[in-house]
């Protein structure tokens, strides 16, 4: 049992540093791939967060007719908090609005409030939505209100989180075919790094397998000499993961500034799983290839 | 599964082939109809001109190739048929020698003797214990530590026989086994490999040397153009 197991390690150790500057590339190429994939998934987090806040702060708006009834008005908003889609639903009356409206003002020295002897602010219900993506289906349902003596007018401004998602699909995709791309040159590299392996130590695999070594035992060396690889890659990625994660985290927060990037712990820990799980499965799986279609012959 | 009648009576059939035959995708009819039994403790030499189909027989018995038609017996199991994952545990109760060795440059005797056993799952204790054992019984005890290039060619061949011997194999098999080899040190390895046999071990050797064969009278298994052309139980080289 002992034997077996050191002589496979051993033997996996030996053939990653016969060929160095193979290993050595194929390690680099796996660690690349591997830091593209932690920076997909790093911004993949991050833009689904900052759609997250921009989703809680999304808000339809019905301006009400100056003259329509307080019941009827409730009645209304009683109707809107049915529909699923709706979070919340606030009463906001023309008093309201206009104590807004100086508050603006007081901060804001560019705008002055001249006349406030009338309100010309109308009273409104603001609709706070459970998800962005219905906004355009509830604002149509509301549309039809108008023109019945309470609602006036619809507002609804999903423009900026339509734009964010957009943006997140396409990064998403684009993240994707880049990363597959980046997996099968990865793929391609270890499979060759491997068949170099498996050609320097030939004559051994057919000693072996005259003495009757089992397939697997031929194998194994080979699969953790390709899983050594795309460790060691994994590391590499990590390490500048690590090191980029503070100064990228404060520009982009800069950048978007409503985006809170900090990302917890337990996101940080999942990412080393998934960039670890990627980096040997790559590894192994690319030397089981290499010593099968070898084996095969 | 039907066995051919081993292990009842006196001698076991250890390697039978009944109705062989074996041709290549580029048209070399190897073997032709061959029909062959071999049993426990014999020694056999299989004789005949290059090309004759004796490489072909070896290979068919260790399973490094199926036969086209017709089916291959050894020590009960059905070669052709026996799954893949089968084969490992079919090349451990035979063993094989080349003309060539087939030894690893960069371990010693030892270690390349050992090896076999290593990668058949077997402990770094038992391994040193079985090496230790072939190795005396071949006579290279004290060249343990050598590396193949140190040695002479009948020592190479020697530890050749070790590795092929240290799994306790049935059957050995020998291809030319002497054809790198000057007279003298031919001798020595046929020496060594009656002796094998002497322990129980079935030996089969494929051969060109035609002294050796008509001085120890084996039995003798003539292959021309892949028939059995003639099998003698006290056998020559030539008919």
């Amino acid at each position: 049992m002992m034997g077996r197991t050191t002589y496979i390690v051993a033997a996996a150790w030996q053939g990653f540093w016969r060929n160095p500057v193979m290993s050595l590339a194929s390690t680099f190429t796996v660690g690349l791939m591997l830091l593209l994939f932690a920076f997909f998934l790093a911004t993949d987090r991050g833009l689904q967060a900052a759609v997250g806040v921009l989703e809680s702060k999304v808000e339809l708006a019905l301006f009400l007719e100056d003259d329509a009834r307080v019941s009827d008005v409730l009645a209304l908003r009683a109707t809107i908090e049915t529909d699923p889609a709706v979070a919340r639903v606030d009463y906001v009356t023309k008093a309201e609005a206009m104590a807004r409206l100086e508050a603006i003002a007081e901060q804001r020295p560019d705008i002055q409030i001249v006349d406030i002897s009338s309100n010309p602010l109308p009273a409104s219900l603001e609709i706070k939505l459970a998800h962005a993506q219905d906004a355009p289906r509830v604002a149509a349902d509301l549309r039809q209100e108008i023109g019945k003596g309470v609602v006036y007018e619809v507002v609804d401004n999903p423009s900026v989180v339509d734009k964010l998602l957009t943006i997140t699909r396409v990064l998403s995709i684009g993240g994707v075919a880049v990363l597959l791309m980046m997996l099968v040159v990865a793929l391609f590299v270890i499979v060759n790094t491997i068949r170099i392996a498996v050609h320097a130590r030939r004559d051994e695999i057919e000693i072996m397998k005259l003495v009757g070594a089992t397939d697997w035992f031929v194998r194994w060396p080979f699969i953790l000499e390709g899983m050594l690889v795309g460790a060691l890659g994994a590391v590499a990625a990590l390490l500048i993961v690590v090191a980029a994660a503070g100064p990228v985290t404060n520009a982009l927060v800069g950048f978007l500034e409503v985006v809170p990037l900090s990302f917890e712990s337990a996101f940080l820990w999942q990412l080393v799983a998934s960039v670890l799980a990627l980096a040997l499965g790559v590894g192994g799986g690319g030397a089981m290839l290499s010593v099968r279609a070898h084996l095969a012959k | 599964m039907v066995r051919p009648e081993a292990s009842k009576g006196g001698s076991a059939e250890l390697i039978t082939l009944d109705a062989v035959s074996k041709h290549y995708p580029n048209g070399t009819e190897a073997l032709r109809d061959v029909d062959l039994r071999i049993e426990a403790g014999d020694f056999c030499f299989l004789v005949g001109s290059s090309g004759a189909g004796k490489s072909t027989v070896i290979r068919l018995l260790i399973r490094e190739e199926l036969p086209s038609s017709g089916r291959v017996w050894v020590d009960g199991q059905d070669v052709a048929r026996m799954r893949r994952s089968q084969v490992p545990r079919l090349r451990r109760r035979v063993g094989v020698v080349f003309q060539d060795f087939k030894l690893l440059p960069r371990k010693t005797v030892g270690e390349n003797v050992g090896f076999a056993l290593l990668v058949t799952g077997h402990s770094n204790e038992e391994a040193r214990e079985e090496t230790e054992r072939a190795l005396a019984l071949v006579g290279l005890s004290q060249r343990r530590d050598h590396f193949p290039d140190q040695l002479s060619g009948g020592e190479q061949q020697r530890t050749a026989i070790a590795r092929a011997l240290v799994n306790g194999p049935r059957i050995l098999i020998a291809d030319e086994p002497t054809g790198n080899l000057d007279p003298v040190t031919s001798w020595e390895i046929i020496k060594l490999l009656l002796r094998v046999n002497d322990l129980g071990t079935t030996l089969v050797i494929a051969t060109h040397n035609a002294e050796i064969v008509n001085a120890l009278r084996k039995r003798v298994i003539h292959l021309d153009h892949g028939n059995v052309v003639r099998d003698e139980r006290e056998g020559l080289y030539a008919a």
